[in-house]
């Protein structure tokens, strides 16, 4: 038993440390500690010199804007979406087209929006010059636009579908279907429904997927680099910036900086709960006083509603719309000699995107494939060892809920907050550089959402199966890995697929962890999107999509394979 | 000898500055050390024979930004070559800004790594020297002017070799090649190219939209800030010495012009190209009409890769433009010193620096001294074809020396406080 805490606290110290260490060293630079370059005197002097940073306001604004805006738009999207599609036939298609979208990288996504929305892009090159008489790009702001609307946007469609699969996870433990027949049968309709009686539990559920959100759309790095605004850019980019000027002073004001936005991050969680609680109130309000909120049921009115459930659709559809023309045209790109203003396609094609940088892009696949399946298969031994380990504690489950908050501590912390101190620990450990140290930044955020996407599957496992198992004479090893590990191998393969994309689309922990001399696909990606042809880019996005994917579908038809005799197994 | 005047004049300037307050016979001395060095450098000749022994199977991670294929493929290429000739690794980390890899030194020395440091030689020169050398990051025993092919060149003819934008390199860096700003137009848009900043400021209020520069502290965009500066100021001399306390009013000139010309720059000065590949690439769209670079050859080598069409020419402003020499550096705390310094010696060769002049290849001019080399080999320099947008070397005779690196960062300060926000 005691082996069993002992293994539960080293999984805890291996993802807590680097974080821990990582906001040490941040902090204590923020407020004026740094002796590397003399400072050992504590003060507030960093912010002063932060606050008189030229756009600082700006640029604050714009991370909030975009990190709290897409944060909120996504969660509404993804609410509306269910509550349309919830149990109708539509929601097995309409999940097929966006489950995809999960496993491309976020910069892929904002790479392609680039492609197509750009004045030089490719929806104006579709409609110039017969519609708009343009045979040289307009000299507009579109991407990157002054307000981050375009990161916006690429944010939400990259959000959405994660809160979705979220949701959908959460419906099934939550038992939606029964909730939905009982309250429909008390004469509520089904949107009043969803908005008094599921959303409440369904928002109890995903409170940790929204701190994600919050975190990750806030701290956003290499999506920023490609399409948000340059003057002045979100915080987390001047954040990057700092750090990486060569004047080592700079480091105070960027860790200062990091406090700030850690800061932001922290009201934006507090607005959203305080948003949540008057929502409950209010929804309490109305069940207590009895409100149906349901129109009254003329054939007219029934008929507006289903117009205004299109209407939410297809609201909810255009930015995914924007994101499949954005990676069409990605492929276009990659296929491109030479395509020039405002051919609506290529005048000549090509390989030359390719053929430049064949060896680099045989590297970074390789390295990508090697991280991601190395990442991802650790990550889930030690996700099923942690899980395996809590259950038979059933006595001191809070504590042990308590103790699972700290795994997602690296989702909930903002990247550009812990990582700068998170290299300086691996340069202690002499480890900076080096495969295992790359190794371990990535599974610092792909063990967390294998946890996300697991741990529900894992509890809800019937016990008795391997009760029975227990009582034929297995030991708790073989009961694991004779009838527990292949009875759950659906959501085990899902895991896995999930780990890699999650591992594939990772920049920042790439770039600190592995000195730069590690390259892959995402890290090759950022550096093409601010330099040479858009063939190569077009490339490497391709490139990008594919990997993933290949996973995706190699997963699937190997489970499918494995389990096409089981009809209880299905998709 | 113009050139010799330029380059001189700040470093004569800096020293007295720096050395006001000591007494005269040592500034006489300092005046003399200084001469030696960009006069006749003398160091002991490193032994190659020796150096490779040692510096076989090494391998030199090789910190240069990578944004441009045409330079990913040279250094490619000088891989092989360096496995084949002494089983020598060289890596290329691409970087998407130095300083990148500035700042990583400087988080192993924070950290106590004094050897077996992630940078083995890296892709410098100017602020970014400035800094390494004052952190104490570079290797400083005047390893660059030991280095066998150091005496192709001729420090005497070219003092920027041995003077990184105006501080002297101490034999901290070898010098790798040269660079220029150089201006090109589409002709399908425009017939003749405005060749002064004063003319370029009429044309981009007449023309918006279509102009653009770098987003400041992006190297090409400072530089064009510089450029700017030096053509608009009256007195360029306060240029080669630190700014003071009145720099403000020695670059009132450069901001003037800026504010003047912002509003009518591509997307209202609102967003900038993030380096000057995007701005090529701008210019092949048709968003801009003039771009520029840091490269006389880049042109050619964009038209060569279809990146704009063969209607753009290139051109460089009457009063000269901006030119200085790009070196490479070894770290402190190198892994493989011995490997880095065959690495640099072989880069600044006859057969490697006659391969990066070709623009075919890079097209990056080369830093050996023509008299240095034997009649053959300079006549094969000779016979290296010109793209098509590329200009003479006699159309190339006008240039502008770099200002002392400390205004870079004043000028930069100052965009963000004025552009930025």
């Amino acid at each position: 038993m005691i082996g069993r805490q002992a293994v539960r606290y080293i999984i805890l110290l291996f993802m807590g440390l680097p974080v821990c260490a990582g906001c040490a060293g941040i902090i204590l630079p923020a407020f004026g500690y740094f002796p590397p370059v003399g400072h050992t005197a504590f003060s507030l002097q960093p912010f002063y010199d932060l606050a008189a940073y030229p756009g600082l306001l700006k640029s604050i604004w714009l991370s909030v804007f975009t990190g709290f805006g897409a944060s909120l738009l996504s969660y509404i999207f993804a609410m509306v979406f269910l509550a349309c599609l919830y149990g109708y036939s539509a929601q097995s298609w309409l999940f097929r087209i966006i489950s995809p979208l999960l496993s491309v990288p976020h910069v892929t996504i904002a790479i392609g929006l680039y492609f197509l929305l750009q004045p030089s892009g490719w929806i104006i090159r579709l409609l110039s010059p017969e519609l708009t008489g343009w045979m040289r790009p307009p000299n507009l702001n579109l991407v990157p636009d002054s307000h981050g609307l375009a990161l916006l946007a690429g944010l939400v469609t990259k959000e959405m579908p994660f809160f979705v699969l979220m949701g959908l996870s959460a419906l099934s433990q939550v038992r939606a279907h029964h909730l939905l027949s009982v309250s429909q049968s008390c004469g509520y309709g089904r949107f009043a429904s969803w908005f008094l009686v599921i959303h409440p539990v369904l928002s109890a559920h995903l409170r940790l997927a929204i701190f994600i959100v919050l975190v990750f759309s806030f701290s956003v790095i290499d999506m920023a680099l490609v399409i948000a605004p340059n003057t002045p850019p979100p915080l987390a980019v001047i954040i990057l910036k700092l750090f990486q000027d060569p004047d080592l002073n700079m480091r105070l004001i960027g860790a200062a900086a990091s406090v700030v936005l850690i800061a932001c991050i922290g009201v934006a969680g507090i607005c959203w709960i305080g948003c949540s609680t008057l929502t409950d109130y209010g929804i309490r309000q109305i069940i207590r006083r009895g409100w149906r909120l349901s129109l009254p049921d003329f054939s007219g009115l029934a008929r507006w509603s289903s117009a205004l459930r299109n209407f939410c659709i297809s609201v909810i559809i255009l930015p995914l719309i924007f994101c499949f023309l954005g990676l069409i045209s990605s492929v276009i790109w990659a296929f491109a000699e030479v395509w020039r203003f405002p051919a609506a396609l290529p005048q000549i094609w090509g390989m030359r995107g390719w053929a430049v940088n064949a060896d680099l892009f045989m590297q970074a696949g390789w390295n990508s494939l090697i991280l991601g399946f190395s990442a991802s298969f650790f990550s889930l031994v030690l996700a099923i060892i942690w899980l395996e380990t809590q259950q038979s504690r059933t006595e001191q489950l809070t504590a042990t809920a308590r103790a699972e908050k700290l795994v997602y501590l690296p989702l909930i912390v903002p990247q550009t907050a812990f990582l700068f101190g998170l290299q300086l620990l691996l340069i202690t450990l002499n480890l900076d550089g080096q495969f295992i140290a790359i190794l371990w930044a990535h599974c610092l955020f792909v063990f967390p959402y294998i946890m996300l996407s697991l741990s529900a599957q894992w509890r809800r496992f019937d016990s008795r199966y391997t009760d029975s198992a227990a009582v034929l004479g297995m030991g708790r090893a073989a009961q694991l890995i004779r009838v527990k590990i292949p009875m759950l191998g659906i959501p085990i393969g899902i895991s896995f697929a999930i780990g890699f994309a999650v591992s594939a689309a990772l920049y920042l922990p790439t770039i600190f962890a592995g000195h730069g001399r590690f390259i892959t696909l995402t890290t090759e990606a950022v550096v093409l999107a601010s330099g040479a042809g858009r063939q190569a880019l077009g490339a490497a996005t391709v490139m990008q999509m594919i990997l993933p994917l290949i996973i995706f579908i190699v997963v699937e038809q190997l489970l499918r394979l494995r389990y096409r005799r089981f009809s209880a197994f299905r998709f | 000898m113009l050139h010799t005047s330029i380059s001189v004049l700040p470093v004569f300037r800096l020293f007295l500055r720096a050395y006001h307050h000591v007494s005269f016979r040592r500034s006489i001395i300092l005046l003399v050390s200084l001469l030696s060095l960009t006069g006749g450098v003398k160091a002991q000749t490193t032994d190659l024979q020796m150096l490779s022994q040692e510096a076989k199977g090494q391998t030199v991670y090789f910190n240069a930004w990578g944004g441009s294929p045409a330079i990913n493929a040279y250094i490619g290429w000088a891989a092989d070559r360096l496995k084949a000739q002494y089983d020598i690794e060289l890596v290329h980390i691409k970087l998407t800004d130095t300083a990148e890899a500035v700042s990583r030194i400087l988080a192993e020395k924070t950290a106590g790594k004094t050897a077996d440091g992630s940078v083995d030689l890296i892709w410098v020169n100017g602020e970014n020297f400035a800094t390494m050398s004052q952190q104490g990051l570079l290797r400083d025993d005047e390893w660059a002017f030991s280095l066998p092919s150091f005496a192709l060149t001729d420090p005497k003819q070219l003092p920027a070799l041995v003077n990184d934008f105006a501080l002297p390199t101490m034999g901290r860096e070898s010098p790798w090649g040269r660079a220029q700003l150089v201006f090109a137009y589409d002709t399908a848009y425009l017939d003749s190219p405005p060749a002064s900043a004063e003319a370029l400021k009429q044309w981009i209020k007449a023309n918006p939209g279509r102009f653009s520069y770098p987003l400041p502290p992006d190297f090409t965009g400072t530089s064009f800030l510089k450029q700017i500066l030096l053509e608009t100021a009256p007195d360029k001399a306060v240029f080669a010495s630190p700014p003071s306390a009145d720099a403000a009013t020695h670059l009132a000139p450069l901001f003037d012009w800026l504010d003047e010309v912002t509003p009518y720059l591509w997307r209202e000065g609102k967003n900038y190209p993030a380096n000057y590949t995007e701005m090529v690439r701008l210019l092949g769209d048709g968003e801009l009409t003039i771009a520029f670079a840091f490269n006389p050859a880049e042109f050619s080598n964009a038209i060569a890769q279809n990146i704009i069409p063969d209607t753009v020419r290139s051109y460089i402003h009457e009063a000269g433009t901006l030119a200085n020499v790009h070196f490479v550096a070894i770290p402190f705390n190198a892994s493989a010193p011995q490997a880095a310094m065959l690495t640099a010696d072989f880069l600044l060769s006859f057969e490697a620096q006659l391969r990066k002049a070709d623009p075919e290849i890079w097209g990056d001019p080369t830093v050996l001294s023509m008299q240095k080399l034997s009649a053959m080999n300079a006549a094969q320099f000779e016979a290296l074809p010109r793209g098509v947008a590329s200009l003479s070397e006699a159309e190339l005779a006008r240039t502008l020396g770099e200002p002392h690196p400390a205004w870079m960062g004043v000028i930069e300060a100052e965009w963000q406080r004025r552009f930025a926000r």
